[in-house]
């Protein structure tokens, strides 16, 4: 459950967050020695965006304390289901180069599929093991693309490479 | 004449049996991806892109001209049955057409829907097809200086027109801004905020960031919030052919929608929403009952719908021609040209004809096979829609991570994906636009290059971009669209002082939530 008041804070997060990207592009840019002898150098539009994100935040923490923000009266949301699909997502994209694009496809749809209220656990993996196997074969095969296969199953497949 | 030569030809290499495959193809996956509750056209061309990788470039784009069109058509159906408008123009289409289908009309709604998408997709490509060269022509007359106030313009129209607070659009096309700058310099070869990762000279992926909100932010979305919401499908049943009445009540909205949507989907103004709601507004005006708007009138089905896809065309005419991209749509129709090493405007015309009026003719085409995959078929569409969320959402993300992953063949964009991902998901609670973001990310290295070429000719004298009629009259806009509603907004807080600002009452209106009943 969330409530009117956290959803200021979230605006009032988002406001920081814009002002703290548009301090990082300024001190970035500042860091950064010139090259080019340009009229316009390759500084002016980092400076000018870092600018606007610094305006923007400001904004946006005035709009957070004394404005109207979305869902005023507050937002049910489950975060637990959020925060298993973002877990899904970031084990697929850490084990995709090791495990390879089938069992690390196969975990990020199960992942998602219990997030939404898929309780049959067997028959989610199933299917997202038929899905990340007819993926593979038909982006690797039919269209000349190249989903890893994993560097495991690379070295198991071909021991002498040593 | 020229041009209908040019047309001809394209015809030519539109109705090669190979080039044809690929059309219906296109309509066919276009349809059926932008059937799929949460995916509106923009992601479905985003997620299709790894499927054209081993085409030629006209043939790819013919395929590209299908989904474009075929994802209008299926966006419309799920708003009907579903409620649940996967793009900002079927938010006006939902109202009714889901009221209709309540009632048992759904049939009538997904009839009326289809046959104005085609009578309204046929004439405004028809127009898109006289406008794009005069729009080249005036293209020729653009330096620099015009290009720039060009891009400003439609950046500006982009943010203010969408969401609720300006404050929350320019933030999100600030971000789009700020994502723009990593990555290699185009005119020095500098180095910008890349922080020492050499995956990101390259520059942030406009898919990838197209995904990450569209898909990715949706979809936590969706799963933060499915548990407390109640979807409501209805079968379609009865007579699944318009009356009489329906016919007579739908053929002026069907016109009234193309004349709306066409001229302003060519406008830098942001896509289908303006003329959807304009449509909308128009018919309950001229309709014998108004009183049943918003109760189930096939008028405001029919004309948004007509308005909608007549918009789809007309937003065509500054990409093709100016290189212009004034939709999130169009922002990745961009980044797939781009991915070809082609630059839309007028060399593409001189240079590549047959792919561009390849593209152009497959419209017409395309949009003769989706009345036939969307009147006898609609049936099987909507089977598509039983398909059980838990799998449903898995399959967008597992798609999802299979284009961003292909883009490069590697790890770092799907980081990327998953922080842009999280990023979309608290856009989308805080009720912030994502398109504007989407649009900058293009946009903004395309105009900071014209800037740069702009003082470059006039040896550093900033001058040039109010001295040029064009590009001052452009700029001049701008800033009313952004310092206008500003000053409207003082005057009336100033005259009702005490007389309670409204709080959330901009939210309510707002068109960029995509789930207006909750």
């Amino acid at each position: 459950m969330t409530t009117g008041r956290s959803m200021r804070a979230g605006e009032a997060v988002l406001g920081g967050g814009l002002i703290a990207l548009g301090g990082l592009i300024a001190v970035e840019t500042m860091l950064t020695p010139s090259v080019g002898r340009a009229v316009v150098g390759p500084a002016l539009f980092p400076y000018l965006i870092s600018g606007g994100l610094v305006l923007v935040g400001l904004s946006l923490l005035r709009e957070a304390f004394a404005g109207a923000v979305a869902h005023a009266e507050g937002l049910e949301l489950d975060l637990w289901a959020v925060a298993l699909v973002a877990a899904g997502l970031a084990v697929q994209f850490l084990l995709l180069d090791t495990l390879g694009w089938i069992p690390s496809t196969t975990i990020l749809f199960a992942a998602v599929s219990r997030a939404f209220g898929g309780r049959r656990l067997v028959v989610n993996l199933a299917i997202g093991l038929a899905l990340a196997a007819f993926t593979f074969v038909a982006f690797n095969y039919g269209l000349g693309l190249n989903l890893p296969e994993g560097s495991i199953v690379e070295r198991l497949t071909s021991p002498d490479a040593e | 004449m020229d041009t209908l030569a040019a047309l001809g030809h394209g015809f030519l290499v539109a109705l090669t049996p190979y080039n044809l495959l690929w059309s219906a193809i296109g309509v066919t996956v276009g349809t059926a991806v932008g059937v799929l509750p949460g995916i509106g056209p923009a992601l479905t061309v985003a997620l299709l892109l790894p499927v054209t990788y081993g085409l030629e470039p006209t043939s790819a784009f013919i395929m590209f001209a299908g989904i474009y069109y075929g994802a209008m058509y299926g966006g419309s159906t799920t708003s009907i049955l579903l409620n649940a408008p996967g793009e900002s123009g079927s938010i006006v289409t939902a109202i009714d057409g889901h009221a209709m289908a309540r009632q048992g009309r759904g049939a009538q709604a997904l009839a009326t829907a289809a046959i104005g998408s085609f009578i309204a997709g046929t004439i405004a490509t028809a127009a898109l097809t006289f406008v794009a060269p005069l729009m080249v022509k005036m293209a020729l007359l653009f330096g620099p200086a015009e290009y720039f106030a060009l891009m400003v313009l439609a950046l500006t129209t982009v943010t203010a027109v969408l969401g609720s607070s300006l404050a929350r659009g320019l933030a999100s096309l600030f971000l789009g801004l700020a994502l723009g700058l990593v990555g290699i310099d185009m005119q020095t070869g500098q180095a910008r905020l890349a922080f020492g990762v050499p995956e990101l000279l390259d520059g942030i992926d406009t898919v990838v960031v197209a995904v990450g909100l569209f898909a990715v932010g949706e979809t936590l979305y969706v799963a933060s919030r499915h548990r407390f919401e109640t979807e409501e499908i209805y079968a379609l049943k009865g007579s699944k052919w318009m009356s009489r009445e329906d016919w007579s009540r739908s053929w002026k909205p069907w016109l009234r929608g193309t004349l709306l949507g066409f001229p302003i989907g060519t406008l830098p103004a942001g896509g289908s929403e303006i003329p959807t709601f304009l449509s909308y507004l128009v018919e309950k005006r001229l309709a014998k009952k108004p009183e049943e708007f918003g109760k189930g009138a096939i008028e405001a089905v029919a004309g948004p719908e007509a308005a909608n896809n007549a918009s789809a065309a007309g937003v065509l005419a500054p990409l093709l021609s100016l290189g212009l991209p004034t939709s999130a749509t169009a922002a990745i129709m961009l980044a797939a040209f781009q991915q070809y090493g082609l630059q839309p405007g007028p060399t593409l015309f001189d240079n590549n004809p047959e792919l561009v009026w390849g593209m152009i003719a497959s419209l017409y085409i395309g949009n003769v096979l989706l009345l036939v995959l969307n009147l006898p078929l609609v049936g099987f569409w909507v089977k598509l829609l039983l398909i059980p969320r838990p799998w449903l959402y898995a399959g967008i993300l597992v798609f999802s991570s299979l284009g961003a992953y292909t883009l490069n063949n590697n790890v770092i964009d799907l980081v990327i994906l998953w922080v842009i991902g999280l990023l979309g998901f608290g856009m989308r609670v805080l009720n912030v636009p994502v398109a504007p973001c989407v649009v900058g990310l293009i946009l903004g290295p395309l105009a900071e290059q014209q800037f740069r070429r702009a003082l470059a000719i006039s040896q550093g004298d900033p001058s040039v971009f109010l001295t040029h009629p064009i590009s001052a009259a452009l700029l001049i806009i701008a800033a009313l669209l952004v310092i206008g509603p500003m000053v409207l907004r003082f005057r009336s807080n100033g005259a009702g002082k005490g007389a309670g600002n409204g709080t959330g009452k901009g939210d309510s209106a707002s068109p960029s939530g995509s789930h207006p009943a909750t």
